[in-house]
């Protein structure tokens, strides 16, 4: 059958889809900007307090090169993802399935309902004694502890995208011959609530390279640890230079990420 | 390959009742309906806002229960959705994470069909509803009347005998619903399938239904059943199609 789509055209707006070059560098531009105008400032500032309270960027910048030259800062990194990626990914899956398996089923929701709440408030750091009771001073300690950050975040984003998934789209499902709780997950619930599940991956990641500090704090070794050490010696330069490791690993795996999510939320 | 032509299924609702109970207090939507389809049969249920059409549809597709009564598909009673019916919502609900060419597939992938079958049927049904060239766009960029394509596409490609709308056409501009409704008698004049439609619009009970199901409200129930007898296609300027509407009209 021939159909005349005259007048009813999608509106497609390719122009939307690409961002605008224009737009781009001119945001580029101000970013750098104000970056310039914070290490400015904190210049400015460093000219008037002794080098234990705050070093200026020139004395950051020449230890942070020798820390890498040295392969300490390496090495550190290198520790630190012995725990951070095992804990970010078993976290994260673990907070996923159980969001799905909560968010779908109202049964398994009323019956864990409780434990869920009482343990929700628990922050990871006051888990560290079991973290040393369970696992020990080691990789897979403070894996525990970076994994508890993750689940909670993942937890949360997948439960709740899975309660917004509307009925009518499950029913359309139904009708369609879709039987069964676990088809019904797999070919309905996880695409609908994947804008949100993929959020809360993201959220989880950034939450969890914060958490390196505090997981290293009993004693495993990391940038976390790297940080502890240099305050306690008040090496203020160090301890600058470790936290710009952490935050360009952040920037790194954040914008992996939202590559990625582009990519698989190219529907929306 | 063409979709079957295996004709449509009979549908006969026994004295289907449904209650609703909320705390503020019992709602009656429906009250004893009770009609038959015939096998091929296009029927049009009309009747003013709130008076369970809806809840009609629901229950004939198998996504609620009545309260009282049963739906009877082909002899045996509907209690869940399935094969034999092919449903389309007023929202159109389309899967917003695939494109228009899984949309349509997606009853077919539990089918074990081959898949050189599956992606000629899928093209077939694309083509049908003349989406050609937009296989691979997602709904969020199309328009109301092509979202309802691919909807009616989708609930196509199970072959269902029997074919369920609710307000299909309700949410996209006159002139596309005019030509939506010329597409749809042409498809169920091709396949033969029973067709069961609902819309609180007069003019397009009129136009498209061998029988207009004229519903009441409080509770819902049947007014009337008017056997439209004009030839196809009908014309709105026509005197019969005129009075047609007008006894019908009256009824509500
Ligand atoms: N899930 C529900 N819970 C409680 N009451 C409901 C529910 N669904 C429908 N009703 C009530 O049942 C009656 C019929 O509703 P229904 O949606 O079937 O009407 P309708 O004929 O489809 O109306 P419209 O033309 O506006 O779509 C209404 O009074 C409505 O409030
Ligand atoms: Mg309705």
């Amino acid at each position: 059958m021939a159909t005349d789509l005259q007048g009813e055209r999608s509106q497609t707006s390719e122009a939307s889809d690409l961002p605008a070059l224009g737009v781009d560098i001119r945001r580029a531009a101000l970013g750098l900007c104000g970056l310039a105008g914070f290490i400015g400032l904190w210049w400015v500032a460093s000219l008037f307090q002794p080098e234990f309270v705050l070093p200026s960027p020139v004395t950051v910048a020449t230890t942070f090169v020798a820390e890498a030259a040295s392969g300490e800062m390496l090495t550190a990194l290198w520790q630190s993802s012995l725990h951070w990626i095992p804990g970010t990914i078993i976290g994260t899956l673990l907070g996923i399935i159980a969001g799905i398996a909560l968010g779908w089923s109202q049964l398994l929701d009323d019956i864990t309902s409780p434990v869920v709440r009482t343990l929700r408030p628990v922050p990871p750091l006051a888990l560290i004694g079991f973290a040393i009771a369970w696992f020990g001073i080691n990789n897979a300690g403070a894996a525990f502890i970076i994994a508890i950050g993750a689940f909670w975040i993942n937890f949360y984003a997948s439960y709740g995208g899975v309660e917004g998934v509307s009925d009518d789209l499950l029913d359309v499902a139904r009708s369609l011959g879709v039987k069964g709780d676990l088809e019904l997950v797999r070919s309905v619930v996880i695409p609908a609530a994947s804008p949100e599940i993929m959020t809360g991956i993201r959220t989880g990641i950034g939450r969890c390279w914060m958490l390196v500090v505090a997981s290293e704090i009993f004693g495993v070794p990391g940038i976390g640890r790297r940080i502890l050490r240099a305050s306690n010696n008040l090496q203020v330069d160090v301890v600058i230079s470790y936290i710009l490791v952490l935050s360009l690993m952040f920037l790194l795996v954040d914008s992996a990420f939202r590559a990625a999510q582009r990519r698989v939320l190219v529907w929306r | 390959m063409a979709i079957d032509h295996s004709g449509g299924s009979t549908v006969r609702i026994e004295n289907v009742s449904k209650q609703y109970d909320s705390k503020q207090g019992t709602v009656q939507a429906l009250g004893g309906i009770e009609f038959s389809v015939e096998r091929g049969e296009f029927v049009c249920i009309v009747g003013p806002s709130g008076c369970g059409k809806t809840t009609l549809f629901r229950i004939l597709a198998g996504l609620e229960p009545p309260t009282d009564g049963e739906v009877l598909l082909n002899g045996s009673t509907v209690t869940e959705p399935n094969a034999d019916m092919g449903i389309v919502f007023q929202e159109y609900h389309l899967f917003p994470w695939q494109t228009v060419q899984e949309n349509v597939a997606f009853g077919l992938e539990k089918a074990d069909t081959p898949a050189d079958e599956k992606r000629q049927r899928v093209q077939h049904l694309v083509d049908l509803v003349g989406l050609e060239g937009f296989e691979d766009s997602y709904p969020k960029a199309l328009s109301g009347g092509m979202k309802q394509r691919v909807a009616l596409a989708r609930a196509l490609a199970i072959d269902p005998s029997l074919l369920l709308m609710d307000e299909p056409f309700g949410a996209v501009d006159a002139q596309t619903r005019e030509m939506l409704q010329d597409e749809l008698i042409e498809i169920w004049q091709e396949t033969g399938k029973t067709v069961l439609f609902v819309t609180h619009d007069v003019e397009e009970a009129v136009k498209l239904a061998d029988r207009v199901v004229v519903m009441g409200k409080n509770p819902g129930s049947i007014r009337e059943i008017v056997e439209i007898d004009v030839d196809r296609p009908r014309s709105r300027s026509d005197s019969e199609f005129g009075s047609y509407y007008e006894r019908v009209r009256s009824l509500i």
